[in-house]
């Protein structure tokens, strides 16, 4: 969900590397606290070298944090499962909401005790909610984004209004979207006016031929974050589909007449979050690790520097105004009525629409 | 093998030695064979673990029906059928053979005229004129890729250029993100790669059948398809050889310029096992792909003998 590092790449070698090893490093043993932390992270979260984002923790641990913490990184979360489901045994990892399902069902998660958490309660219940299966908190959820429309209102001939406006003809040619099976889908389901996450078969035929239908007015496929800004920097894409607003602030920055539209079917948000391993017995630390995590001021510095949303709103008056705006947190009304959440995918689910993006990308 | 062979075979020349000698230069041949055994066992040893060991894992994968527990470990062939019966697997394939058939072509036809020059008129400047052909394969192949961005781009160095020599009144459509531009960056980054087998093919060649041509009347255009280009053959199948195999599994030149029609087989390879998960599915469409290379290899290896070029 968030930036893809060129290491998505090594991922098929470092994979068949991994299997011939039998992969079980980190595999921590039941000494508890003298262990460190493992957390299987996104790059660019590590406190070892962003500890604003952890303060409480970075404070306390200070210049020994890397005997009480180490990383293991991937790319997307379709590598972080994949690491977890072979086996690799760390203590915390950082998924996206799409995949947070998948997690619990396969066992891989233990239920969070909340009341070890101090800042728990600057959570809306809405953000709290996504992260609840089978009755049982599973996630903390913390870093939040939009995907939405990033328009070059100098270029095109006509502001779109809404998903559905992707469709239109005249900008033939000067669409980027994001190379995602499920954004696409999802995106398209919207601009259909269905449920993305409730449909027949005979509504995912339709999806996939909509998206066929979207082809000519494709320009390419994105990857990852620096693509979205070269792509509408260049003025090669009019119009970039599920950008994220920090690639809007960035432009904005640097003078490019850029908008970050509100979509008439809303704009959608990815909540990434914490979990803690079924086997892992270092808890000790994880909830110290969660606990500062969630921490006002952490989340403040997380949305001050990486223009992301967080999840503890208690951070709101700590963060610069311009960040707030930009995350639409001063009128929280209708933040919550007008923001489509992704929701977590089923194992089917996410073949269906693997196997629908399969065949759009495949087409002439 | 072929190699060993020879030397074995080579005595029965007009210069051949009486008996005593054959079962000495044997006894050498026997020890120097364990030496290249030695030699050889580290390579044989990662081909073994990263190449023979990671096909029949990906061999027994294909047959599973799905990536990770026990119950996916079922034995199906519904992988084999599924891509049996989806055009969009086979249409891929064929777009990716053609692609790399036409990059194949373009490189080795304009890697020709430099390896000509490099070997036969180049003289005293050849080995800085190879230094500086082999100098941009120095660079990231990733940079090179995104360089064409640069150049292709909407507002990039070719149209700008248009557009200042009056050529153009607006900026033309953008020339990225097709199948065009997958061909046109592949073809600049393959053309160093072409030119080596057929320059050092071309080396090897006696200048004295050339003089002889021309002592005979032979013009020169007469001399070069008589001689030159048949002499030069083994070198033209392997630079095409060296270009179409690479290029057929390539992912990320089309994922950066492809565009919405440009992808190939390696992008839907890459996205069945890294992001949809489905390493089943990325098997059987490997696996497919190997065959599908492996057999004009095998064609071609009839018709011309490789390894000949590496030999002196």
């Amino acid at each position: 969900m968030k930036k893809l590092s060129p290491t998505a790449y090594l991922f098929p070698i470092v994979m068949v590397a991994a299997v011939l090893t039998g992969c079980s490093a980190g595999a921590g043993d039941a000494t508890g606290a003298t262990e460190p932390l493992l957390v299987l992270e996104w790059t660019g979260y590590q406190m070892t070298e962003f500890p604003q984002f952890f303060q409480p923790f970075t404070d306390k641990y200070g210049d020994n944090l890397d005997q009480v913490i180490e990383y293991s990184f991937f790319g997307d979360d379709a590598e972080a499962l994949t690491k977890m489901q072979t086996g690799f045994e760390a203590d915390l990892v950082h998924p996206c909401n799409s995949w947070w399902q998948l997690y619990v069902n396969a066992g891989l998660l233990q239920p969070i005790d909340t009341s070890r958490l101090e800042y728990w309660d600057g959570i809306p219940d809405e953000l709290k909610q996504l992260g609840q299966f089978n009755g049982e908190q599973y996630i903390v959820p913390w870093d939040w984004g939009y995907d939405s429309l990033l328009v070059r209102a100098d270029l095109v001939p006509e502001m779109p209004d809404s998903w559905a406006d992707l469709w239109d003809p005249q900008y033939a040619r000067h669409i980027a979207i994001w190379d995602s099976a499920e954004q696409g889908y999802v995106i398209t389901a919207l601009a259909l006016g269905l449920d993305p996450w409730n449909t027949t078969p005979e509504e995912d035929e339709m999806i996939k031929q909509k998206l066929l239908d979207l082809k000519p007015n494709v320009l390419t496929y994105w990857l990852d974050f620096t693509e979205v800004y070269n792509l509408s920097s260049s003025g090669d894409a009019w119009i970039v589909a599920n950008a994220w607003q920090d690639a809007y602030g960035y432009l904005l920055d640097e003078g490019y007449d850029v908008e970050y539209l509100d979509p008439a079917e809303g704009r959608l948000s990815w909540v990434c979050g914490y979990g803690i391993n079924a086997n892992s017995t270092n808890l000790d630390l994880a909830y110290e690790f969660l606990n500062a995590a969630i921490a006002p001021e952490s989340m403040a510095a997380l949305g001050n520097e990486y223009l992301y949303g967080f999840s503890n709103f208690d951070a709101i008056p700590l963060v610069d105004e311009n960040v707030a705006k930009l995350l639409n947190f001063t009128d929280l009304d209708t933040f919550f009525a007008n923001t489509v959440f992704y929701q977590p995918l089923t194992e089917e689910k996410r073949q269906a629409m693997s196997d629908i993006w399969t065949e759009v990308k495949a087409a002439q | 093998m072929s190699a060993e062979a020879d030397v074995v075979r080579r005595p029965s020349g007009p210069d051949s030695e009486p008996t005593p000698r054959k079962r000495v230069r044997l006894n050498e041949q026997l020890r120097t064979t364990g030496q290249v055994g030695v030699m050889i066992a580290p390579t044989t040893l990662w081909l073994f673990f990263l190449l023979v060991l990671p096909l029949i894992m990906m061999t027994l994968l294909s047959f599973r029906s799905g990536s990770f527990t026990a119950e996916d470990s079922a034995f199906t062939l519904s992988n084999y059928q599924r891509f049996l019966q989806d055009a969009s697997f086979q249409r891929l394939m064929l777009r990716s053979l053609w692609v790399a058939l036409l990059v194949a072509l373009y490189s080795v036809v304009l890697a020709y005229p430099l390896a000509y020059y490099l070997a036969f008129r180049a003289k005293r400047r050849q080995n800085l004129l190879l230094t500086l052909l082999i100098i941009p394969a120095w660079t990231s192949f990733l940079l090179r890729v995104l360089a064409w961005r640069i150049i292709l781009g909407s507002d990039g160095m070719l149209n700008s250029l248009l557009l200042l020599l009056g050529l153009t009144q607006e900026t033309l459509p953008i020339l990225l993100y097709s199948p065009t531009a997958v061909i046109v960056t592949l073809v600049y980054i393959w053309i160093p790669f072409a030119a080596l087998p057929i320059y050092v093919n071309l080396q090897r060649i006696d200048l004295g059948l050339l003089e002889g041509a021309a002592d005979l009347g032979a013009t020169p255009i007469q001399a070069f398809m008589r001689i030159t280009l048949p002499l030069s053959m083994p070198g033209i199948i392997a630079a095409l050889l060296f270009v179409f195999i690479p290029t057929v599994g390539e992912y990320v030149t089309p994922a950066l310029v492809g565009g919405p029609s440009g992808q190939l087989i390696g992008n839907i390879i890459w996205d069945q096992f890294a992001r949809a998960l489905n390493w089943p599915m990325g098997s059987v469409l490997s696996l497919m792909m190997l065959v599908l290379v492996l057999l004009p290899l095998l064609l071609t290896s009839r018709l011309v003998r490789l390894s000949g070029l590496l030999e002196g």
